[in-house]
Order: structure tokens, then C-alpha cells, then sequence
């Protein structure tokens, strides 16, 4: 098992119910800065006409992730199905694991003085028999695909396999496992929100990456 | 304040505080917040509820931990919301759960609007109704006083499923005339416009459609379902080509294909022109205008004649011609599957009834009209009937607002009835109001004339779950509990997918809050009788009646024991008007799942994990107006869309076609055919802008203004400036600035910016609350009706929402 997520960004009306959703199932803190999930904004404009583009976006739960490299007491680990977790008991709030995360997906949950971040709600709902995280379940457009990486017949590979996408600051080497599909249909929206040295893959060019991270780290992988 | 509160920490309050304020949760409930007891006590359920965050009425499952709502998520069984539940629905547990509820009826004991209340029983409180305190009269002086005229008392509500309840109480047993709605400030002159042309709103197709025209309506942020979630999976080269008009760059603009920013007030310019490009191009669907139009040639030559070119209409709307000229073609190109987006919300100007029947009108030329990718009217699954007794009262007379506007209906015009009470213009004093589920103080146009209109009132009873605006200047309030602690009427869902959904009770009510039916049955019990007094005295027909059948008789035979409409349950009725008609099975459907419709065991079903079936292709209600059948064509692969969709339709209109010109309309001194006045358009004057107002995906209206969730997102609202006319003022974002119009002023952050053009400026509805019972909804951000002014449009008498003028400066 190893899992991941794809988002069909094109579709985001930025209506933000997957973030209410999230802090519902998952009891997150309230407040604008503690979020497990967002709707990135970025505004521009072209000859005066305005250009928006939403980037759903959460937790990458990367095969390759540096926050647990930085955690000195191990609260930050890899889990079974690739999940990046935190172990609240021994988080220390040192706050390494924030400064290493290159998507600002953590922050500090004041309730119990330790690092928040997505869990893919594995413990709410994944582990109960759910097929869907909170987020993708909610979506009125139905952004976001939750699935196995492993699970070569299942709907998310079939979707990577079928659709291209890019994944965010690929340069960082983490193998991030939000996959953005890219906008097939639409040239001027693709040049408009994706950045210029942004890799367009497909599950044949991406698939290898994987492998190779997974390998390396699967054997830290803990037990759920 | 800051909202910095956890959820968890949040509902444990709740807890709390219930049991404090003489809660109804069972004791179970109450040990298993406690950590040993969790193990041992814990219960789960899961109930299907219908949201009423907003009017949508999206299916969710509520889930119960310990007696405690601790989530809402989409029930994918209805196929009007699919499998979704939007940010308002799953912020619903803050409305249960809000701090600040109505928990126990409240008697005025301070001046009016003062916010001072003793706390009350439910049977003082009916008492203070029936006879007043020294502080207000009853409604027993003042019927006595206006000799059981009972339309001296007004009444409004908002929409709502027990909206129907409430009406069978203040129309039909307790015999008031004087309703208001929220008709009038909302969609009469749209709902109005499509019906009196087409025969009916209907649906935009929009899972269907290629090519659709969305003029003011805001579907990525005013969510609606179906049409938010079928509409933007199909955007941007996926199948639907979507044009927006709109002074703004709202979410909705930034998903189409083309923006156009029109000027406020000048759609009824753009869609002119649009008709009169395919008229004089000849570019409408021949067949259908010849079998399904009537009365096209003197539309044609209206508008040929008139001179609707889109040179005329670029002046006006500041939209190219070329442009006109290209929306134009390709709609037709694309139709019967194109769409002029029918669009709700309130009127805009004075033009907006005919708006409403130019874009009808439009949309037939098409022939996209109960079609596959046009506006469908579909089925509906059928209920049973439930009946009520309804007295006659000979003095109660006829409605004050008839002569405000060309056609009032039963619904009324909420500024011409208001207007007419302030300024003293009435036929008979109105001296009392009823209020359910709607809060006129934040949302009628000009509040200083609501309020006015309110301290005029001898009786002000309201029935709401929060201490609104309105709240603050009743003379009685009752606490009615949220939607997830009662269930209300049955509903059938009309459409491409019909169904029947029920809103389940998830929990039972809290503190001492009940249900309106429940409500309506113990005021029934208290003033049933002395009222009938009254009408003994005052009415001679009655008398009469008594004087033949004795009063027993008259009395319970001819429905003036106002009891007899509340004597069964809810439950009761909606199990009567499903089981009736459809069986136990289907009842058990509505218990367990929420949702029922015919062969539902048979057709749903679930085909990824995003997407569900509802119904196979060829069992939608696409086409039903049937005056002749597809069967009736030869047998014929190559039939086209279009000559499909010529077919001779029968539409719910006057002739049976769609209506280009309606007569009656000139008989009563307006407007036969959609025409544009100059003097209906209102000048903004140099260095003055137009407001204009909207909605927002995380808010509705003014009922989500102190919830916590949503708050989370957006903490208040802000006044969208165009960004280079702010840099002329000197206004950066952040900065408080005074808006200013004829009837108002108010104080709200700026937030410059491009996505608006020059000489308009927005902000989002819902805010600037006045009530200290609102914690977070206190003076947070600003009320758009504190500014807007009281115009009506000359049909409905609808409130006119974006001609309003106003100064800024910075404060």
C-alpha cells in the first residue's frame, strides 16, 4: 500500500468545503494558520484582465520526506501505506519538521503542544473501512481521488495512467504524492498555472521515481 | 474578538452548557463525557437529515457520537446534491451548537429594540401574546380594537421546509392576509419572468449543455445543486463553453471562457442586442419558433424596429459589438443545447421582470427549452394530500400592498407593504407582526425603515433559533430548534431525477427549544378560544351561523378551533402522505436513507468512488412537454438535435407556447414585450460609484453571520474597490472607509483590487450585525441594506438591489 492522491485542480471553485471538512472529522484547531488543508490563491493578471489560479493542497506525504529526517525524537515517521504521521507524545516542538517541509504543510496544534499535519484521515476514516478522505468525500466538484499506488487496477493508477499531471517544486527531490492533473483541455489555463520549469510527467516517467524513493525508505516504515 | 476556539474544547462547552440551561439529553449522554465512561457507553448512529444551512436542501448524514452531532457528510443517495456537502453544510454542527441559541422563550421587559428580556415558560410566553404585559398589547386589545379584523396582523418568513407549517397557522386558521416573503426581495421577478414566458423556472441542464450564458448569477460562490457540480467538472475546453457578465471577477468569471464586465443595471441592453443579432441574422431555430413561439413576428419586428444593435448596446453595457455579435452566433450555434442561465437573487433594476422574459425568450429562439442541454422542467414523484380546515373570517380584509406594484401575489412586496406602514398609507392599521425564519432587519433594503416599521407594531412575536437583529426588536421570542433536531414536511424534488427527500430529526431539541409545529399547537391552545370571543362579538356572519347550528358546532365544524390543524405529529402526516401513495417501503427508504424515488433499489448505484447513478440515461425526464413525441417521427438515426428539440411542445403558458407578447400586461399600463427605458437606468455621477451586493460560498445570507466554522475562513467582509480608483483615493487594502448613501451609512475594511471595474464597488451580504446577542456577528464587517435604498421594480414590486449611489472616503 502506498498512498497518494490526485486533484483534478482545474475543477477548484475555491469554496473551501474540504478544508471545513477537514477540521470537522479530524478536531483541528480553529484559526486562519492552523490548517491541514488549503486552497492556494495566486492572482496575476494579463493586459489588465485578471487571472486566477486555485491549488488545492494539503500534507504531500512525500516517499522521500526531509521532515522525518530532521525530527530528533522521532515523532515525525513514515507509516504503513507511506503515510508521513506525527507522534504527538513525542513531539518536542522543536519545530525542525516545519522549517524542512518545502509545502509549509505543518503547524504547530496548541491544543496538545505538538506539530498538526494531513493524515490522509487514515486514522478516521481510512482505517474505519472509508473509502474517502474527509476532503474528497465533501467536494462539491470532486477536486480531489484518493487511492493506492500499489493497486495497479485501481482507479488512481488508472487515472495516472491516463491523464498527465506534475507534482509541486519537484526540485526538492522529496517524490511528493499530490499529483496535479494537467489541464488537457485548456492551453491558456496550463500556461497561466503551471510554472515554466514544472515537469509534465506521466505514471511512466513518474512511476520509476517512486520505486526508487520507496526502496529506500519503505524500511522505515512503521507499523499502523 | 478572536475565534480561537478548538472544536473539541467547543463541544464539550455545549455540554455544558445544556445542562445548565435544562437540557432534554438523556443521562447517558451526559456520564459519557466523562473518560471512564467512553468505553462503556459509547453509542454511534448515523441519521439522513437534509442541510438548511442555505434553501438548497442538500442530503448529509449527521453522525451521532454519545447523543453528540460530531459530523455532517454527504449522503450520496439524493440526486439533486449528489455526494457532496458544501462548506455552510458541514459548518451545520455550529448552528447546533452555537453558544449564543435562543434556549427558552423571552418576554420584552426594556424599551423596544432596548435587547432587555426576562426569560419566560412557553405557556407565560403565549400568554404575553394573547394579553400583552405593560409593556405591549396582545393580540386580544388589539383585535378587540380593530373588531377581529385579523389582517391587522402581518406576518413574514423566510424559505424554509415548515415555512408551509407557519402559513397554515397565520393564513388559513388564524386568518391574516398581509404575508410577506422573501419572494420579493429574492427571485419573484426571475421565477415570474420564466414562468409567465415559458411556462416555468425549470433547470438549466448544465450536465448537458455546450454552451452556457451566466449573467449575474455566481455558481462558484452562491452554491447551488445541481448546477455548481455539474457545471465547473465541464468548464474550460471540457464540454461546456461558459460566458460570464459581471462587474466583477468573481470564482465563477475565472472558470470561463469569456468576462465580460457589464456595467450594473444593463443586462436587459445585452440580451436585446444578442436577439436582435439572430433575428436579423436569421439565425433561430426556424421549427421551433413556427411550432412553439407565439406572437414571434411582433417580437421581431419589435426588435428589428427598435434598433437593438449591438452598436446601440455597447454604449450601454460597455460590452465590444463584436463581441455581442460572437456570443450571439456561437449560443446558436451550440443550441438546443445552450443555456441563458435563468440566474436567482433578487431584481436588479427596474428592467428586471422583462430581463428576465428577454433571456426566456432568448434562450426559446434556440429552441433550448425542454431539451437535453437546454431547460428542462422534468417530473416530479407525486405525495399525498394533507388537509386543513380553514375558518372564515367576514371582517378580515384583503391585503394593503395590491396597489404598491402591477401584480402583487400572496407573497407580497416587502419594501411597498413596509413603506406603506412607516408612511402612514395603509387602508387599516397594521398594529402586529409574526417573523419566522427570516430577520428583516438585515435583510429588506433601508434597516432604518424596517426598524422604524417595527417600533410602530404594538405585538412583534418571533420565531428563530438566534438572537438576530429582528429578535432584538420583538416583544416576544420563541426558540425554535435547528433543522437537525426536528423533522419537517416531506418533500418531492422535481427534475431530470425526481425524488422524495425527508429531513430526519438527528437529535432532539435542546434547552427548551421545539419545533415550529410543535410551536403553532401550543399557541393554538391558548388563544384558539378567546380570539373566537372576538369573533363572536365582532363577526355577523358567525353569528348567524351560531344562531342556526349553535356554537359548538360552528366552532369545531367550520375550523375555529385553531388546534385541530396541529393535533398530529409530523411523523404522523409525513408517513401518511408517503405511505399513501407510495407504501411502507418507500417510508423505510426516507427513515434509512433519506431519499426515496421509484426503482431506486433497482437504479442506484455507485460507479467510481467520486460518482453515482441515479437514474440509467434513458429513464431522465429530459423532454415531457409532449405535443408530439419523438415516436411520432420516422424512425431516423440521422434526426438532429435540433429538429428533436422542434418537436411541438405543450408549455404551462397561456396559448401553450412560449409567450413572446403578453397582452395583459399592456392592459395594465406596462410593458408588453422585454424594452428598454433610458430612464430606468440610473447615471452614476463623477466621483460617485454604484454598489452592488452578492453572496459567498461560506456565508448565506445573514443566518451564518456568528458561525464559528465559517467565520474561520472569512472573519468579516470587505468593500472590493477597483484597485487604480482606491490609489486615486488613497484607500489601501485594510483601510476603514466610510460608504455613504441616501439612506445610510456604514464602516468596512477596503480591499482594492483589480477584479472590479471602475465606478462599482461590492461587498458580500450577510454581515454588520446590530445584535449584542450575536458574540462574533456583533458590528462585524457591514450591512449592505444599511445602504441600499428602498427602489422597487414596477410589476412585483421586487426590491431593486444595484441602483444604489454612494460616496467613499477614507476614514
Amino acid at each position: 500500500m502506498n498512498f497518494a492522491m490526485a486533484l483534478d485542480y482545474q475543477n477548484c471553485i475555491n469554496c473551501k468545503a474540504c478544508e471545513i471538512a477537514c477540521k470537522e472529522e479530524n478536531g483541528v484547531q480553529l484559526g486562519a494558520d492552523k490548517q491541514r488543508i488549503w486552497v492556494g490563491v495566486t492572482e496575476n493578471s494579463i493586459f489588465g484582465r485578471p487571472i486566477l489560479s486555485l491549488y488545492p493542497s494539503q500534507c504531500n506525504h512525500c516517499v522521500d520526506a526531509p521532515c522525518v529526517d530532521v525530527c530528533p525524537t522521532n515523532a515525525s515517521h513514515f507509516a504503513d501505506g507511506g503515510l508521513v504521521l506525527v507522534d504527538q507524545e513525542k513531539c518536542i516542538l522543536c519545530k525542525g519538521c516545519m522549517e524542512a517541509c518545502p509545502y509549509d504543510a505543518r503547524f504547530v496544534d496548541d491544543k496538545v503542544a505538538a506539530v498538526d499535519k494531513c493524515t490522509f484521515c487514515f486514522d478516521t476514516r481510512i482505517s474505519q473501512g472509508k473509502a474517502t478522505t474527509a476532503c474528497q468525500a465533501t467536494c462539491p466538484t470532486k477536486v480531489r481521488l484518493f487511492g493506492d499506488l500499489d493497486d495497479e487496477e485501481g482507479e488512481l493508477v488508472q487515472l495516472l495512467k491516463s491523464r498527465k499531471f506534475f507534482v509541486l517544486k519537484e526540485n526538492e527531490g522529496t517524490v511528493p504524492k499530490l499529483f496535479y492533473l494537467f489541464p488537457e483541455h485548456d492551453d491558456h489555463f496550463a500556461q497561466n498555472s503551471i510554472g515554466h520549469e514544472t515537469t509534465i510527467h506521466t505514471w511512466e516517467t513518474f512511476k520509476p521515481l517512486i520505486d526508487m524513493a520507496k526502496a529506500k525508505r519503505s524500511k522505515q516504515w512503521t507499523s499502523l | 474578538m478572536e475565534v480561537e476556539i478548538s472544536r473539541r474544547k467547543f463541544l464539550q462547552g455545549s455540554v455544558a452548557l445544556s445542562i445548565l440551561g435544562g437540557a432534554t439529553l438523556a443521562s447517558n449522554n451526559l456520564l459519557a463525557s466523562t473518560k471512564t465512561d467512553i468505553k462503556k457507553e459509547y453509542t454511534f448512529k448515523e441519521v439522513p437529515t437534509l442541510c438548511e444551512m442555505c434553501v438548497n436542501k442538500c442530503a448529509a448524514f449527521a453522525r451521532v457520537e454519545n447523543g453528540i452531532v460530531t459530523k455532517l457528510d454527504p449522503n450520496p443517495h439524493f440526486p439533486k446534491s449528489k455526494n457532496m456537502l458544501c462548506p455552510r453544510g458541514v459548518a451545520g454542527v455550529h448552528a447546533l451548537y452555537d453558544p449564543d441559541r435562543l434556549k427558552y422563550p423571552l418576554i420584552r421587559i426594556g424599551e423596544k429594540g432596548e435587547g432587555k428580556f426576562k426569560r419566560a415558560t412557553w405557556d407565560e410566553a403565549y400568554e404575553a401574546i394573547l394579553n400583552g404585559t405593560d409593556k405591549f398589547k396582545g393580540l386580544k386589545t388589539i383585535l378587540e380594537e380593530e373588531e377581529d379584523n385579523r389582517s391587522t396582523i402581518g406576518y413574514c418568513s423566510g424559505e424554509g421546509m415548515a415555512e408551509h407549517t407557519y402559513k397554515s397557522f397565520m393564513a388559513d386558521k388564524f386568518g391574516s392576509t398581509n404575508f410577506v416573503n422573501h419572494a420579493s426581495i429574492c427571485l419573484q421577478t426571475t421565477l415570474s419572468g420564466y414562468s409567465l414566458t415559458i411556462g416555468g423556472y425549470g433547470q438549466a441542464d448544465l450536465e448537458n449543455a455546450s454552451y452556457v450564458i451566466m449573467a449575474g448569477a455566481n455558481r462558484a460562490e452562491a452554491i447551488l445543486t445541481p448546477d455548481t457540480m455539474d457545471l465547473f467538472k465541464r468548464t474550460r475546453g471540457r464540454g461546456a463553453k461558459l460566458i460570464v457578465l459581471d462587474p466583477r471577477f468573481t470564482n465563477t468569471a475565472a472558470q470561463a471562457d469569456e468576462w465580460l464586465s457589464i456595467q450594473p443595471g444593463t443586462d436587459l441592453a445585452f440580451v436585446l442586442a444578442l436577439t436582435y443579432v439572430v433575428l436579423d441574422e436569421v439565425l433561430y431555430n426556424k421549427e421551433f419558433v413556427k411550432t412553439n413561439m407565439n406572437s414571434f413576428e411582433e417580437y421581431r419586428k419589435h426588435i428589428l424596429e427598435s434598433n437593438y444593435t449591438p452598436e446601440w448596446a455597447e454604449k450601454i453595457t460597455g460590452i465590444r459589438a463584436s463581441m455581442i455579435r460572437k456570443v450571439a452566433r456561437e449560443f446558436m450555434e451550440s443550441a438546443p443545447r445552450s443555456i441563458y442561465y435563468q440566474g436567482r437573487r433578487t431584481a436588479w433594476s427596474k428592467h428586471d421582470f422583462q430581463l428576465r422574459r428577454a433571456q426566456a425568450i432568448f434562450s426559446a429562439l434556440g429552441g433550448g427549452i425542454d431539451t437535453k442541454g437546454g431547460i428542462i422542467f422534468g417530473a416530479k414523484v407525486p405525495l399525498g394530500s394533507h388537509t386543513i380546515n380553514a375558518p372564515m373570517y367576514a371582517n378580515s380584509l384583503s391585503r394593503i400592498d395590491t396597489k404598491e406594484a402591477a401584480i402583487v401575489g400572496l407573497s407580497g412586496t416587502w419594501i411597498g407593504f413596509r413603506n406603506m406602514i412607516v408612511e402612514d398609507r395603509t387602508p387599516y392599521p397594521i398594529r402586529g407582526m409574526f417573523v419566522y425564519k427570516q430577520n428583516p432587519m438585515l435583510s429588506v433594503p433601508n434597516v432604518a425603515k424596517t426598524k422604524k416599521m417595527l417600533e410602530k407594531m404594538d405585538l412583534v412575536v418571533t420565531i428563530d433559533t438566534m438572537p438576530s437583529d429582528t429578535v432584538m426588536m420583538s416583544d416576544v421570542v420563541l426558540p425554535e430548534c435547528t433543522y437537525l433536531e426536528r423533522e419537517d414536511p416531506v418533500k418531492s424534488f422535481g427534475g431530470t431525477q425526481p425524488s422524495i427527500v425527508l429531513r430526519n430529526k438527528v437529535i432532539d431539541p435542546m434547552y427548551e427549544t421545539k419545533p415550529v409545529m410543535e410551536i403553532m399547537k401550543g399557541l393554538t391552545e391558548k388563544i384558539s378560544k378567546p380570539l373566537f370571543e372576538i369573533t363572536k362579538k365582532y363577526d355577523e356572519d358567525v353569528q348567524d351561523e351560531i344562531e342556526e347550528r349553535g356554537e359548538e358546532a360552528v366552532y369545531f365544524e367550520d375550523g375555529f378551533d385553531l388546534t385541530d390543524a396541529f393535533n398530529k405529529s409530523q411523523e404522523e402526516i409525513n408517513e401518511h402522505l408517503v405511505v399513501s401513495v407510495h407504501g411502507e417501503k418507500a417510508y423505510h427508504s426516507l427513515k434509512e436513507k433519506g431519499v426515496y424515488y421509484p426503482e431506486m433499489e433497482k437504479y442506484f448505484k455507485q460507479i467510481s468512488e467520486n460518482e453515482y447513478e441515479y437514474y440509467p440515461e434513458d429513464k431522465k425526464y429530459y423532454t415531457v412537454k409532449k405535443g408530439s413525441t419523438i415516436k411520432d417521427m420516422p424512425i431516423d438515426s440521422c434526426i438532429s438535435e435540433k429538429e428533436i428539440a422542434a418537436l411541438k411542445k405543450k408549455f404551462k403558458t397561456q396559448s401553450g407556447k412560449v409567450e413572446c407578447v403578453l397582452g395583459f400586461m399592456k392592459r395594465k399600463g406596462l410593458d408588453s414585450m422585454p424594452t428598454w427605458h433610458d430612464k430606468y437606468l440610473v447615471p452614476t455621477p463623477k466621483g460617485k460609484f454604484k454598489f452592488v451586493t452578492g453572496r459567498h460560498a461560506q456565508f448565506t445570507q445573514n443566518s451564518t453571520q456568528n458561525n464559528v466554522m465559517l467565520l474561520d475562513l472569512m472573519r468579516e467582509n470587505y468593500l472590493w474597490i477597483n484597485d487604480k480608483e482606491a490609489k486615486e483615493k488613497g484607500i489601501s487594502f485594510g483601510d476603514l472607509v466610510e460608504v455613504e448613501s441616501s439612506v445610510g451609512k456604514i464602516q468596512i475594511k477596503a480591499y482594492p483590487t483589480i477584479k472590479i471595474i471602475p465606478g462599482v464597488v461590492f461587498y458580500v451580504h450577510g454581515f454588520g450585525a446590530e445584535s449584542t446577542g450575536l458574540t462574533f456577528g456583533y458590528r462585524n464587517g457591514a450591512s449592505d441594506n444599511m445602504i441600499i435604498e428602498d427602489t422597487i421594480e414596477p410589476v412585483f414590486g421586487s426590491a431593486v438591489m444595484h441602483e444604489t449611489i454612494v460616496d467613499i472616503r477614507r476614514v
